[in-house]
């Protein structure tokens, strides 16, 4: 037994007690805190319930759920350290979900409200592609309207009757090219409820077509106030006496034979003003009031992303400056009306993805991209916190290790950009993103084997937590995806949320060493990739000389290579073939539209301009007047589409922004 | 996959390549145009998004034996079939068309195209069976012929009515050597001729082509045709020419345009070009471009050729004695100092503009107004380039004696670049990267002071008991 020591121990005390205090003075407030919160953040997800808020509102959430065998399983499961190194490491690096830097997630919780799921949807004419989505949604809780479009649409013509546009009018997509059919598209679904979102892929003419849309939620808000009033008879009348003075027929909904009506769920809003726009039957002021309602409540997002565009998917249309100034000018309009609960722009890797890039490539270069529309609106004047909050981002999962961390990695890249390089506040710092499987990483051979693949791609992005999935069909390598397989790419993302066990745990990736060492090897190839784009004069500068689309080839070719020496095995494409040799399958039909849906949407389009002659001429010289004298072109071309076709719109500002250059 | 060695063309084959229209899905075609230029061919290739129209007149123009599609985005059966139509209807259906479209073509359609005229679609069963070299050995083969004589003797009299693929084909006779076919152009009265040259990556078909766009704003009854030369490769023979992808002004039924390979090794200028340019001026067009690839100290034989000539360079040319080095300054009428938004673009300027006037010893004339204009062609309705193309009708109309009347102003005005990032924040991904590294250095800092603070405290902890052991075990 030794002697107790007291008086030298003391001395040691008092000595140590001054360290600790010389230490504690190198901590920041922040870390302090962190260190002194520590175990009451643990206790905060041990007790029944979490409570926190959100805008003012105190939420509670059960922190377990019950497994078969009574084992609560903890939503968030925290590590045990003791070492306060080790804690405030993981805080600042780590951190639960919903604190920065947000590694693990931008929420604290999942919604449990609101399964993430997509109807996608985009066929043949306007009314075919509607009762598709009134399908879809039919005892869905909300309707989230996802909206392909076809390829005359994406490149901002007109249906035509010269063979090659006509032939590819709603085929792959839907045709759009009036307000009109962006009317007929959504009509049935109130765009300004809470639970209708709607998303739109389009890149080139997006400021036009996202103009199509908030004009149809503007015109159902005036039906709202008409039926409100009880006036349908007096509105209807007028809109017969503007007709009769244009001698020509009221635009309709095309019936479906089948249906004998509306499509079932379509109730007919937003179809009493077909062919008229709100500030044409009702006063200025209550127009103006349904306007900014619509504008404030809308929820979607707009594809819009058109520096990707140039880097690897070839729709765009206008000269990048132009194309980038109507970004700037969406915007712009967005944070003067208020538009806050719609996004701008997805901010999209999935197509550099597609077109061979690996996941590195992907995440680098889209984020390169995110961060120059944040240079641009910052240099337009625009605040970070008023736009930040309107970026989305895109990615698609692949099989690639680097995939079970993408989204840990653009978060804490992103949280850390905003927070401290450019002081931007908490909701600006979270990226929230939505993910695709990978169509590349289907196979046109042993197509069955698809669905294996895209489950582990929606695994990665479920355990990763993604704010939103699409999970691919395993037929859409071949063919356009029929409803039984769209149904088990449903399935797949159902299974894992609402059967998979460990999937009720909401951090799953947390606390593995491979999962921390692979975040920072990404994140750190991602700064590697950003100092060359830099050194290149930064991402526009990097376009020039065309280094994306390069690199974005070069591994491409890299993948094909390994691919075809079996190097990088495909299981039924390059190994384990079947006795027959896992032959490509070929579809034996496909769906195409009819030449009926064709044959309307050109007439469509031909009365529409026909009607509205005698108003088109002027409204297209004052868009074209905006745009010398720079004024905003989208708030000019939200009333342009009252009156003007999509192809009229874009002829027009090709003269006066420049159409793209190609090159090679 | 078997691969086959590539097969070698009997004659000049010259194919088109493209996407379909709204199509932008173009890996494929630029695999395929490699493969068929390697395999000796000349390819003119247009890129993704093309209407039938746009590669029909390109290959009516270029006089070519076939076109090279791909198309992913469905209407392929309206497309090609109009496109088969289109070629008979400007009599050009020995043309033949060839395709692909993976999986997206249905092998019934395949037939159906085939049956109309297609000379054939490949599918992807195509392609593994015969390999990517066996699929264009296939193509090149089927477009190895010489092209027919179409008109006979009616040429005269169709290439005096600008018919493209008259002269098309006048243009090929002088390349066959069959000079008796066009006699017809051997007096004949040289139209105005405006060249073209400068270095590689200078932005020279861009810049062309804001000139042929605003020429034809500015003279709504003139015509115009360019002549747009590339390198062949000695090794294959082949020729990438590639002037026409960045032209968005040249699909113009005013325009015609002809790319020619210079075919023999280290000549800017193909020896046909002089026969064309005859044809040309016997058709009348009100003026000819000439754009030359600039390869050496042959640059200057554009000045042979031409009555205006200018130079395009870059304000990236080094040292500004490297400047003495280029024999254009001394020979050229106009310098266009296009990317005028490079770093140094305005000492560039001074730089060329002094060089200028030092090859011409115009000492007495102020350096500032030698004809040397900053551009920035890729930039939209460019000041510069404005400036640049009233100077250059000026030149002309004063050269050739043209009564043209341009309604572009006389300007001074220079390219000035509009910035999407301001050029001070152009460093924004690497002070990313250095801001994360600030932070990541915090956070080690401040773990391992958090690290000793714990341990202090534990130590303090340890010793605190270790003075009162026996109380601890007590209690």
């Amino acid at each position: 037994m030794t002697k107790p020591q007291a008086p030298n121990a003391a001395i040691a005390i008092t000595t140590l007690e001054q360290k600790a205090n010389e230490l504690e003075q190198q901590l920041t407030a922040e870390v302090r805190s962190m260190i002194a919160s520590w175990k009451q953040k643990l206790q905060s997800y041990q007790g029944e319930e979490f409570v926190y808020k959100v805008r003012g509102k105190e939420i509670h959430v059960a922190n377990h759920v019950e497994s078969l065998s009574h084992t609560p399983i903890p939503k968030i499961s925290l590590p045990r350290f003791s070492d306060w190194g080790e804690i405030v490491r993981w805080c600042m690096r780590e951190n639960v979900p919903g604190e920065f830097p947000y590694t693990a997630g931008v929420y604290p919780f999942k919604r449990t409200n609101e399964d993430p799921t997509r109807m996608f949807a985009g066929e043949g004419s306007p009314e075919r592609t509607n009762r598709r989505f009134h399908y879809l949604s039919q005892g869905m809780p909300a309707a989230r309207l996802s909206t392909a479009f076809d390829s005359v649409t994406l490149y901002g013509e007109d249906p035509a009757r010269r063979p090659d546009i006509y032939g590819k009018v709603g085929n792959s997509g839907v045709s759009i090219a009036t307000l009109d059919d962006a009317k007929k598209l959504y009509s049935g679904f109130d765009l300004t409820a809470p639970t209708t979102s709607v998303s739109m892929t389009i890149n080139g003419p997006a400021p036009i077509v996202l103009a199509f849309f908030l004009n149809a939620a503007i015109d159902q808000e005036c039906e709202k106030l008409i039926a409100e009033r009880g006036i349908e008879e007096q509105i209807k009348q007028k809109i017969a006496a503007i007709y009769a003075e244009k001698g020509m027929p009221l635009p309709t909904y095309t019936i479906d034979e089948q249906d004998g009506g509306l499509p079932k769920g379509n109730n007919g809003l937003g179809l009493m003003l077909l062919g008229v726009s709100g500030d044409q039957v009702l006063d200025a002021a209550d127009y103006q009031r349904c306007k900014e309602h619509a504008l404030r409540t809308v929820r979607g997002t707009v594809q819009a992303d058109i520096l990707k565009e140039d880097q690897a998917q070839n729709t765009c249309i206008f000269s990048t400056e132009f194309a980038l100034r109507l970004m700037g000018d969406v915007q712009q309009s967005f944070i003067e009306q208020q538009v806050r609960n719609f996004y701008s722009v997805s901010i999209s890797g999935y197509h550099i993805a597609e077109a061979g890039a690996n996941p590195i490539t992907q995440l680098a270069l889209t984020l390169a991209n995110g961060f120059t529309y944040v240079e641009y609106y910052l240099s337009r004047g625009m605040h970070i916190d008023d736009f930040a909050p309107n970026l989305s981002f895109f990615f698609s999962n692949g099989v690639d290790p680097e995939y079970a961390v993408i989204g840990r990695v653009a978060r804490r890249i992103w949280a850390k950009a905003i927070k401290h390089k450019y002081g931007g506040n908490e909701r600006s710092q979270m990226l929230k993103y939505h993910i695709q499987t990978s169509g590349r990483s289907l196979h046109a051979q042993e197509i069955d084997f698809n669905d294996i693949r895209t489950t582990l791609q929606a695994l990665y992005a479920i355990y990763d937590n993604c704010n939103s999935l699409h999970t691919n069909a395993y037929d859409e390598a071949i063919t356009t995806p029929t409803e039984e397989s769209v149904r088990r790419a449903v399935a797949i993302q159902l299974i894992i949320n609402r059967e998979l066990g460990l999937a009720k745990n909401e951090n799953p990736l947390q606390g593995a060493f491979i999962i921390e060492e692979l975040t920072d090897l990404v994140e750190e190839a991602v700064y590697t990739e950003f100092r060359k784009i830099s050194d290149r004069g930064g991402v526009l500068g990097a376009m020039e000389n065309m280094y994306q689309r390069n690199k974005i080839q070069e591994e491409s070719l890299y993948y094909e290579t390994l691919k075809h020496s079996g190097q990088y095995p495909i299981i039924g494409v390059n190994v384990f073939l079947s006795s027959k040799g896992s032959p490509t399958i070929i579809p034996q039909e496909v769906i195409r539209s009819t030449q009926e849906e064709k044959d309307m949407q050109v007439h469509n389009v031909e009365l529409f301009r026909k009607r509205n002659s005698s108003a088109s001429d002027a409204a297209i010289a004052r868009l074209k007047e905006v745009a010398i004298s720079n004024g905003n072109l989208f708030d000019e071309l939200m009333e342009t589409v009252k009156t003007c076709s999509l192809g009229q719109i874009t002829h027009a500002l090709y003269q006066v922004g420049g159409e793209y250059r190609r090159s090679m | 996959m078997h691969s086959s060695a590539p097969y070698k063309p009997l004659h000049t084959v010259r194919v088109v390549t493209a996407a379909s229209l709204f199509d932008g899905h173009d890996a494929a075609i630029n695999v395929m145009r490699r493969i068929i230029q390697s395999t000796g061919c000349e390819v003119i290739h247009l890129g993704h998004n093309r209407s039938v129209a746009e590669v029909v007149d390109c290959a009516v123009q270029e006089d070519a034996q076939a076109i090279a599609m791909t198309s992913y985005q469905g209407g392929h059966v309206e497309y090609f079939k109009y496109m088969k139509d289109l070629l008979g209807e400007r009599g050009a259906g020995h043309i033949k068309i060839y395709g692909g479209g993976g999986g997206t073509i249905l092998p019934t359609e395949i037939e159906e195209l085939q049956a109309y005229g297609i000379s054939r679609l490949y599918s992807p069963d195509d392609g593994r069976a015969m390999g990517l070299q066996g699929m264009i050995n296939d193509l090149v083969k089927g477009a190895d012929y010489l092209t027919p004589d179409v008109f006979g003797a009616s040429l005269e009299a169709e290439v005096v009515s600008k018919n493209p693929l008259a002269l098309a084909q006048a243009i090929t006779a002088a390349e066959r050597n069959e000079g008796q076919r066009i006699a017809f152009a051997d007096s004949v009265k040289r139209v105005p001729v405006l060249g073209i040259t400068g270095t590689g990556g200078a932005g020279k078909s861009s810049l062309t082509d804001e000139i042929v766009r605003r020429f034809l704003a500015d003279f709504a009854d003139l015509s115009i045709a360019v002549l747009s030369i590339d390198p062949s490769k000695r090794k294959t023979g082949g020729a990438l020419l590639g002037d026409r992808i960045r032209m968005n002004a040249v699909h113009n039924p005013r325009v015609y345009m002809r790319s020619f390979a210079t075919r023999e090794a280290n000549v800017a200028l193909n020896r046909n070009v002089h026969d064309a340019l005859r044809i040309l001026s016997f058709a009348k067009f009100d003026l000819i471009i000439v754009e030359t690839a600039g390869i050496g100290q042959s640059d200057s034989q554009i000045t042979d050729l031409a009555d205006v000539s200018m130079y395009v360079m870059t304000p990236e040319y080094g040292a500004a004695s490297q400047l003495e080095k280029i024999d254009m300054i001394d020979y050229a009428d106009l310098v266009a100092l296009n990317k005028f938004d490079k770093r140094g673009a305005h000492d560039a300027l001074r730089d060329v503009k002094k060089q200028y006037q030092r090859s011409r010893q115009l000492f007495t004339q102020n350096p500032a107004e030698m004809p040397v204009f900053g551009t920035i062609a890729s930039q939209f309705n460019d000041p510069g380039t404005n400036t640049l193309y009233r100077a250059l009708v000026d030149v002309l109309v004063q050269r050739c004696s043209l009564d043209w009347k341009s309604s572009y102003n006389r300007s001074t005005e220079i390219s000035e670049k509009i910035y999407v990032i301001p050029p001070d924040r152009v460093r924004y991904l690497a002070e990313i990267a250095e801001e994360s590294d600030r932070y990541e250095k915090q956070v080690r800092n401040q773990e391992r002071i958090a690290r000793q603070l714990w341990q202090v405290k534990g130590a303090i902890d340890l010793l605190s008991q270790s003075t009162m052991p026996i109380q601890s075990e007590e209690s």
